[in-house]
């Protein structure tokens, strides 16, 4: 057998948890960076923070939601519990990749009003990422 | 500051997102295609779609439902002593083990009374219940 099936459910767990993390994380180093005091050089360096965090947590969407295509055999919606973790995973994972590419083009060059227009965003696909997480450990735990 | 290019940078933004779900959507298509010897079984505890609801399974179902589910879930199922199980929002391999194992001093365990086939009979009714 060239690759053994149970690698998915493995593979997806091994990497969900990264983009997970990562976009709670940017969502609190450019949160944080946001309201910091500008004559601070820290407000730079919580917002280069959140810069690389949101583009690694994008990139880092693909390998999770590939492996779990795979591991359910290409269910997108599914029911119970699947239907709920689907139902965060889906918007998240798009917001998630528009706010990566959005970041990584704008840069530091942005608005006042375009970063707090981010920021509203970045909080609710980190809200979403939860939803996912949560609803993931619930498949997991009650299988 | 750079306006247009904020703006340029939402456009782009939202066209990979689009293209995202729709490669997501190409995958999930596609993927059902692979050889079975890379994917996961379909029938397996960790499948999470394996029981079809189809009129006759649930109807088999809802016989066993009656004899033993609905003194405590309620005739029609919407609770009583029991919970509502209506839109339940857990796996059907959640279900089974439920159903199999039962749950300490709240339900009792239907293992011995209902074969596999029995209990993905009573689980088919169950997915029914909207």
């Amino acid at each position: 057998m060239l690759i053994d099936p149970s690698i998915w459910p493995k593979m997806h767990g091994a990497s969900v948890h990264f983009p997970v993390a990562l976009a709670m994380a940017a969502a609190l180093f450019d949160g944080v960076g946001f309201v910091w005091p500008k004559s601070s050089p820290r407000k730079a360096q919580l917002h280069s923070a959140g810069y690389f965090t949101i583009i690694l947590g994008a990139l880092g969407t693909f390998p999770a939601v590939l492996s779990g295509l795979l591991m359910t055999r290409g269910e997108v919606m599914g029911h119970g519990a699947l239907l709920f973790h689907h139902l965060f995973v889906w918007p998240a994972f798009a917001c998630l990749v528009g706010l990566g590419v959005w970041r990584a083009l704008a840069g530091d060059k942005v608005s006042f009003r375009g970063f707090a227009v981010y920021l509203v965003v970045l909080f609710l696909t980190a809200g979403l990422m939860g939803g996912a997480g949560y609803w993931g450990g619930e498949l997991l735990l009650n299988s | 500051m750079n306006t247009s290019l904020e703006v340029k940078a939402l456009r782009y933004g939202l066209l990979t997102a689009l293209l995202s779900l729709g490669g997501t959507g190409l995958a999930a298509i596609a993927i059902p295609a692979l050889p079975n010897s890379i994917l996961p079984p379909v029938s397996s505890e960790a499948s999470f779609s394996e029981t079809v609801v189809t009129p006759e399974l649930a109807a088999k179902g809802q016989e066993f439902y009656e004899t033993s589910c609905s003194e405590c879930h309620g005739d029609d199922a919407t609770g009583d002593e029991g919970p509502d199980l209506h839109n339940l929002p857990i796996s059907n391999a959640r279900i089974r083990v439920m159903i199999k194992k039962g749950l300490k001093g709240e339900m009792p365990t239907f293992a011995k009374k209902y074969n596999d086939q029995q209990i993905a009979a009573l689980v088919s009714y169950l997915r029914t219940l909207r």
